[in-house]
């Protein structure tokens, strides 16, 4: 990655953003005092450009969109460790989860797309099925994502050994769940939820 | 006859089919130690990791929809997948705290959010309600000598005021519970660290990495199996340990099973009660070195 240099200033700063963070999460960015001990438990920060410490400073100062554009957020495995030992109490986890809607809401802020779009398929899933349908989801993940052979050899085993249903029944009440999706959307769309 | 303890169990979408021996395994156990269970009638996915991760209203809305179609089930909730258990204690708790978002799931699934309902775990139901006695005079071929790595992964302890399963960084429950039906268990490194959960899909090659060093912790502990609660630890650790010892040129050979069928064995069930066939990693020689099957 090239290193861009980062200027401080009010023009640069964008504190707007973090409240919202803040509000979403339920939790204080600003109480973070830097001890690290949520990068030195995590066990995703060695794939990450920016460890989940680093995050939290970036925030601090108001540069958000670094943190968005690359793909630290989306390699968050929701392990819950780093919020398990926050010092400060920083609920970190739900900072993550905030970022990530924030960055999905924005369409593509972020250059991952595996793990956006197994999101997107999963949800979808719900939607249609009101379960998760495991065969489909890996199926339609790796036409997709152009993975064709991804877990090719798995997939037979797995039918063998009953643990990938070929078919899957929908729920009686699947009004149910296609209402509870449209009214979040209705809340969105007249503003009275993020 | 009456039951002892009954249950509105929730088993959640793996055990419907990945894990669908946890799901067999865990009806089986608890008939046998005569704890009725009644599945929630038409339940819905948590939302699991992918909702909460983009969506939180929606991920509240799911949990919360759940709880209210546990609430015409009598009995507690029982819930077998770590990852379901930890959404649903997660929505009690997010939704106790935040009024603005207890208002927002209302609407979303129309109808009063039930926070006071107790979501259970599994190990919870064996080693409180049924109680450690009660679990230990069940037992009729106790695993003497087998040494099992007990892997708590994530979801079942953290963060430390979500699930109150047990202490966060220094569980035991685990321990207790098969130790209790005669097992040994091993100290080891790993039983707390991440397996890659659902990234088994989206990134396999981040689950190999660190799927690989649970296994070689429990290995260097000299465990003979591992033994989980959770769907995900045990789709990473068992349907990918070919894999991953092929990756890193080595040999683990080390069974992975649900906490009901080890408990199972003991209590004298057969291995088609409990789904061994389903396993990857094949149990059998393992069991018939240590005379359990």
């Amino acid at each position: 990655m090239t290193k861009k240099k980062m200027i401080i200033s009010q023009e640069t700063m964008d504190v707007d953003f973090v409240r919202k963070v803040e509000a979403l999460a339920g939790t204080s960015v600003r109480s973070c005092f830097q001890c690290g001990k949520c990068s030195a438990g995590c066990p995703m920060a060695t794939f990450m450009e920016h460890p989940p410490n680093r995050i939290m400073r970036l925030l601090q100062l108001g540069q958000w969109q670094r943190v968005l554009a690359g793909r630290s957020i989306w390699y968050c495995v929701s392990c819950e460790t780093c919020t398990t030992r926050c010092p400060n109490t920083v609920d970190l986890a739900s900072i993550m989860d905030a970022l990530r809607k924030l960055s999905w809401d924005s369409d593509g802020a972020s250059k991952e797309s595996y793990v956006q779009l197994a999101n997107k398929l999963f949800l979808q899933n719900i939607r249609t099925y009101g379960r998760q349908y495991e065969m489909r989801l890996a199926a339609v993940f790796n036409v997709k994502s152009g993975q064709f052979l991804k877990d090719l050899m798995l997939g037979p085993k797995l039918i063998a050994k009953g643990k990938l249903k070929v078919f899957h029944s929908k729920n009686k009440n699947m009004s149910e769940i296609e209402k509870i999706f449209t009214r979040i959307e209705e809340m969105r769309k007249k503003g009275v939820a993020l | 006859m009456k039951k002892l303890l009954d249950y509105s169990y929730y088993p959640g979408c793996s055990l419907h089919a990945s894990a669908s021996e946890y799901d067999l395994s865990t009806r089986e156990l608890f008939k046998a130690l005569g704890i009725g269970l009644t599945e929630v009638p038409d339940w819905f996915c948590c939302g699991a990791t992918p909702a909460h991760n983009v969506d939180e209203l929606l991920s509240l809305s799911l949990c919360a929809k759940n709880l209210e179609l546990a609430d015409k089930v009598e009995g507690d909730m029982a819930v077998a997948c770590a990852s379901c258990f930890s959404r649903l204690k997660t929505a009690q708790h997010v939704l106790g705290v935040s009024e603005v978002k207890r208002k927002q799931v209302e609407k979303a699934i129309d109808a009063p959010v039930k926070l006071d309902s107790n979501v259970k775990h599994l190990l919870e139901i064996l080693a409180k309600d049924l109680g450690l006695e009660r679990l230990a005079a069940a037992v009729n071929k106790p695993l003497s000598g087998l040494k099992v790595a007990c892997y708590y992964g994530c979801l079942l302890t953290r963060p430390a005021d979500v699930p109150n399963l047990d202490c966060a960084e220094a569980p035991t429950i685990m321990e207790k519970v098969i130790e209790a039906v005669g097992a040994e268990t091993v100290a080891w490194t790993h039983r707390l660290e991440c397996c890659g959960a659902n990234f088994t899909l989206s990134r396999p090659g981040v689950v190999i990495q660190l799927t690989n060093a649970v296994l070689e912790s429990a290995k260097a502990a000299g465990a003979d199996c591992i033994m989980v609660g959770c769907p995900l630890c045990h789709g990473n650790l068992d349907i990918r340990q070919k894999e991953i010892e092929g990756v890193y040129n080595t040999s683990y050979g080390l069974p992975v099973f649900y906490l009901t069928q080890l408990i199972g064995i003991s209590v004298g069930l057969g291995a088609d009660k409990l789904g061994l066939d389903a396993m990857m990693v094949n149990p059998m020689p393992l069991l018939k070195e240590k005379g359990l099957l």
